[in-house]
């Protein structure tokens, strides 16, 4: 019984797919002019930082007819070295928390490279999508569930104008992945039962955590300046450690079980990583996904200093086990031997076809899925509370989103980082408890 | 690997019968005259809740049991412990404890193992029980001992020793890891080792609650003797909640498995613990009572014992397990869930799946039931021991703990073989006077 719903559930996921993509089809079609056939493929970049230089040279790499046409940062300095290299016209950069909107409002600009932190990206993708943009944009896309309902409606918004967003969560792209999921797809592994996904690494930008916060303490930066420039350690920008790097395990296994977790309880804390140059992030959680039919998964993520390092995916089934890729053990074993492509490039390239093909690819929902899991986590780990997706989607009223006109210059204190028990989740209605 | 584990297990327990007999003609035949209806003398070694509990338990197991000896680190528990039990009606003309049979203080297992009980009833704090274990067998004792029993790789080597000794004695060993005794859960785990859900996958255990007491300043103790009182605030003590409490679930997963998993992988942290804000007896006031006024240093008195760990077992056939534990205020799940290729089940009475199957036989309290077997078992002449099972399932919790204090995966040979982790104070420095105190664990401790 638990079989056949699952295949059921399968093929519905299947056929809807075909239809969404049938609709797309046929949207597409009309609106889309520019960026057709041949024409150049003209690139904003906004976040010229490491991730959005890495973008923008695997961008122009990835197809012919490509050029990096104009560039923002919130800071003139993270701009220079793009600009150099593409020789972007001065009236072309701009600087500054609202430069993106005057880059989005270029004409001669047809996709846009979004790699801010994380906490931007729902009101620059609004933006991009409203300019008639089509979008790359770096994982993860929202730190919070306001946000995620931003991107879900961009993402709408984006198929009815035939726009094109590809999300960087590589893995997607990358072919020894695909084929192996193409086969658990197709009952290489039978049903899938369980399932574990990492991010275990060591530690992240330790120095230049203290240069920012002696920047700081000095009175050199405002708030925000220091939040910005440290964004991976404040919650509002980077949606903490699970949300910013591990979301990619997540995805992977959501793509394993074409489908999303009901359910979720987590763990976590800040056990080495206590300084205040680290904001107000975790360095470890562990958190437990309930999948349908009550599959449930573990997922793990640290950053500490010195720790083992292990960073895959795993799934197993009654028939098989994968490491979903490119290796499948049990009763019908297999291994990828085809090529491998870099994958930071085959997203761009992936993404560029389908909008000279006139049959854009919209990654916006299921990545705002996949971040949006990570962000349940991370919150059932600051609150120690084990809730379901559909409560978190509705009523939880965590709001993340940087206000509107923010300025590099403003003061914003920085939450304190969350302590189980004394943590509110923003909608849950807590009983009223003592600590024993 | 797990039914040639299993036969082995059997094996050697037929071979300890053996060997039990060579003992029964030899030295200690004065300890094993158990059998049979003859009666039953039982010393009690540790008489907070769980030790009171337990005596209790074992005195309804049996009508030939006596209790002839109570032992604590602590003269009023021992006083008031032998008191309650005289006092009990149920237990009339089965309380025998002479003034000379009370015996208290930090080597009060030594004094008791040089008395003329049968079976010991352990449930002091766990750190110290391998070395108890080890007094008792020496002095051919059969053993009743609460669970976890021990707080780091040291202790389960010494407690792994003395099952053998036990073993070659022919003494029992059974422990209060009551699970493996409910009828219900014996016969849901024969049908699981058939393959009725197949091969395992994967599986998950929690114990995952609100938190526990912590005791103030009390007069008249020195420091170590408070920190005993509060044993388990100090990992070197209690094992820290992942070994103290959700071994009981571990020792599922162990039991599902046949055997301990290969590798392990954690990651946890002291998120929230304090006891200080709106505690009787805080932690700032016992420092000061201990350090002439000062609280400068108060936080060790909060004791190094985490909130949370979670842990990653991975299982000889790759079966990758979850463990979550540890407190948080309001909070409350404590069960198992194991997958296997055929189907699941809650470990408890109900299998899932392409063989569902319920449990419908006679539900029993599993801390009675253990008593009841143990002493059947001494009574037959074929006695139980489990030592070797339980000091497994508690390296494997303390494992989960290590891994997790450390930051580092590792395997469980490595654990076993190469560790070198002994963090218990040695018996002869254990007296009234300061405390032994460990900082907090990093999440990338140095891995001994």
């Amino acid at each position: 019984m638990v079989q056949r719903q699952k295949l059921t559930r399968r093929e519905l996921l299947k056929s809807s797919a075909v239809t969404a993509g049938a609709l797309v089809l046929g949207g597409a079609a009309v609106p889309l002019a520019e960026a057709r056939g041949s024409d150049t493929i003209r690139v904003g970049v906004v976040g010229c930082g490491g991730r959005g230089s890495g973008a923008a040279r695997d961008c122009v790499k990835s197809s012919p007819g490509v050029r990096i046409v104009a560039l923002a940062d919130a800071f003139g300095d993270r701009l220079t070295s793009l600009k150099n290299e593409f020789k972007v016209r001065n009236n072309h950069c701009f600087v500054g928390l609202d430069a993106y909107k005057e880059l989005m409002a270029l004409d001669d600009v047809n996709l846009v490279i979004l790699g801010t932190p994380p906490g931007f990206r729902p009101p620059q993708l609004a933006e991009a999508i409203r300019r008639g943009k089509n979008v790359f944009m770096e994982k993860p896309v929202a730190v919070c569930p306001a946000g995620i309902k931003m991107v879900i409606e961009a993402s709408n918004k984006a198929t009815e104008k035939g726009l094109a967003i590809v999300a960087g969560t590589q893995r997607r792209h990358e072919p020894k992945y695909v084929e192996t999921m193409k086969r658990i797809h197709d009952g290489a592994i039978g049903e899938i039962v369980s399932a574990q996904c990492y991010w275990n690494q060591g530690g992240l930008w330790v120095d230049r955590a203290k240069t920012n916060w002696d920047n700081y303490k000095s009175g050199k930066w405002s708030d925000v300046e220091w939040q910005t420039r440290n964004w991976l350690f404040i919650k509002w920008l980077s949606g903490d450690h699970i949300v910013e790097q591990h979301v990619h395990n997540i995805d992977v296994i959501n793509w394993a079980f074409n489908a999303l977790p009901e359910q979720v309880h987590g763990l976590g804390g800040r056990q080495d990583r206590t300084g205040p140059q680290y904001g107000n992030i975790f360095d470890h959680f562990g958190v437990e996904f309930f999948y349908p039919d009550d599959v449930r998964t573990i997922s793990m993520c640290r950053q500490i200093p010195g720790t083992t390092n292990r960073i895959s995916e795993r799934v197993a089934g009654t028939k098989g086990v994968s490491n979903c890729a490119g290796s499948i053990e049990g009763e019908n074993p297999w291994r990828y031997e085809g090529p491998n492509p870099n994958p930071y490039v085959v997203e761009h390239a992936d993404l560029i076809k389908s909008i000279r093909d006139g049959s854009p690819l919209n990654e916006g929902q299921r990545i705002a899925e996949s971040t949006l899991c990570a962000i349940m986590g991370r919150e059932s780990a600051y609150s120690r509370q084990q809730f379901n997706r559909s409560w978190f989607m509705s009523r939880c009223t965590l709001n993340l989103l940087p206000p509107d006109g923010l300025k590099l210059s403003d003061s914003k204190p920085v939450d304190p980082f969350a302590v189980p028990g004394k943590y509110q989740l923003p909608g849950l209605v807590q009983s009223k408890r003592r600590r024993g | 690997m797990t039914a040639s584990k299993k036969d082995k297990s059997i094996s050697k327990r037929s071979a300890a019968t053996a060997a039990g007999a060579v003992a029964l003609a030899g030295a200690v035949a004065s300890k094993v005259h158990a059998r049979g209806s003859d009666t039953i003398k039982v010393g009690l070694l540790g008489c907070g809740g769980r030790g009171n509990g337990a005596v209790r338990q074992c005195l309804q197991a049996d009508p030939g049991v006596e209790v002839i000896a109570v032992a604590d680190l602590f003269e009023s528990r021992v006083k008031s412990s032998r008191d309650r039990l005289m006092r009990d009606n149920k237990f009339k003309g089965r309380v025998k404890i002479d003034d000379d049979h009370l015996f208290w203080g930090f080597d009060c297992h030594e004094k008791l193992a040089r008395c003329e009980a049968d079976l010991l009833c352990m449930a002091t704090a766990p750190a110290f029980r391998g070395r108890q274990m080890m007094a008792a067998v020496k002095a051919g004792m059969n053993i009743f001992t609460e669970k976890p029993v021990a707080t780091d790789v040291a202790g389960c080597r010494e407690v792994m020793a003395a099952s053998k000794i036990a073993e070659q004695k022919g003494l029992a060993i059974v422990c209060g890891t009551q699970r493996r005794h409910e009828f219900s859960r014996v016969e849901l785990m024969k049908r699981i080792h058939d393959g009725q859900i197949g091969e395992l996958v994967g599986g998950q255990c929690y114990w995952y609650g609100g938190g526990i007491w912590y005791r103030g300043y009390q007069e008249g103790l020195s420091e170590l003797e408070w920190q005993c009182l509060n044993w388990y605030h100090f990992n070197w003590i209690s094992g820290d909640q992942i070994c103290e409490q959700h071994i009981h679930n571990i020792d599922i997963m162990n039991w599902c498995f046949n055997g301990p998993p290969k590798n392990f992988t954690a990651v946890g942290g002291r998120a929230w613990r304090s006891y200080n804000d709106g505690q009787v007896g805080p932690a700032k006031e016992v420092c000061r009572k201990y350090n002439n006024g000062s609280d400068v240093d108060w936080e060790k008195y909060n004791g190094d014992i985490w909130d949370h760990i979670f842990a990653e077992f991975e299982y000889a056939n790759g079966a990758r397990c979850l463990s979550f534990s540890g407190h948080s205020p309001g909070t409350g799940r404590g069960d198992e869930k194991i997958v296997g290729t055929k189907g699941t089940s809650n470990c408890n009475n109900r299998i899932s799946g392409e063989n569902a199957w319920r449990y419908e036989g006679r539900n029993v309290n599993g801390m009675q039931q253990e008593h009841i077997d143990l002493i059947k078992s001494i009574r037959s002449g074929n006695p139980l021991n489990e030592g070797q099972r339980i000091a497994e399932s508690t390296l494997t919790a303390i494992g989960a703990r290590i891994s997790a204090y450390t930051g580092r995966s590792f395997s469980w040979n490595w654990l076993l073989n190469s560790s070198k982790q002994d963090i218990v104070p040695k018996q002869e420095y254990l007296r009234p006077g300061r405390g032994v105190f460990h900082p907090t664990a990093t999440g990338r401790d140095k891995l001994v």
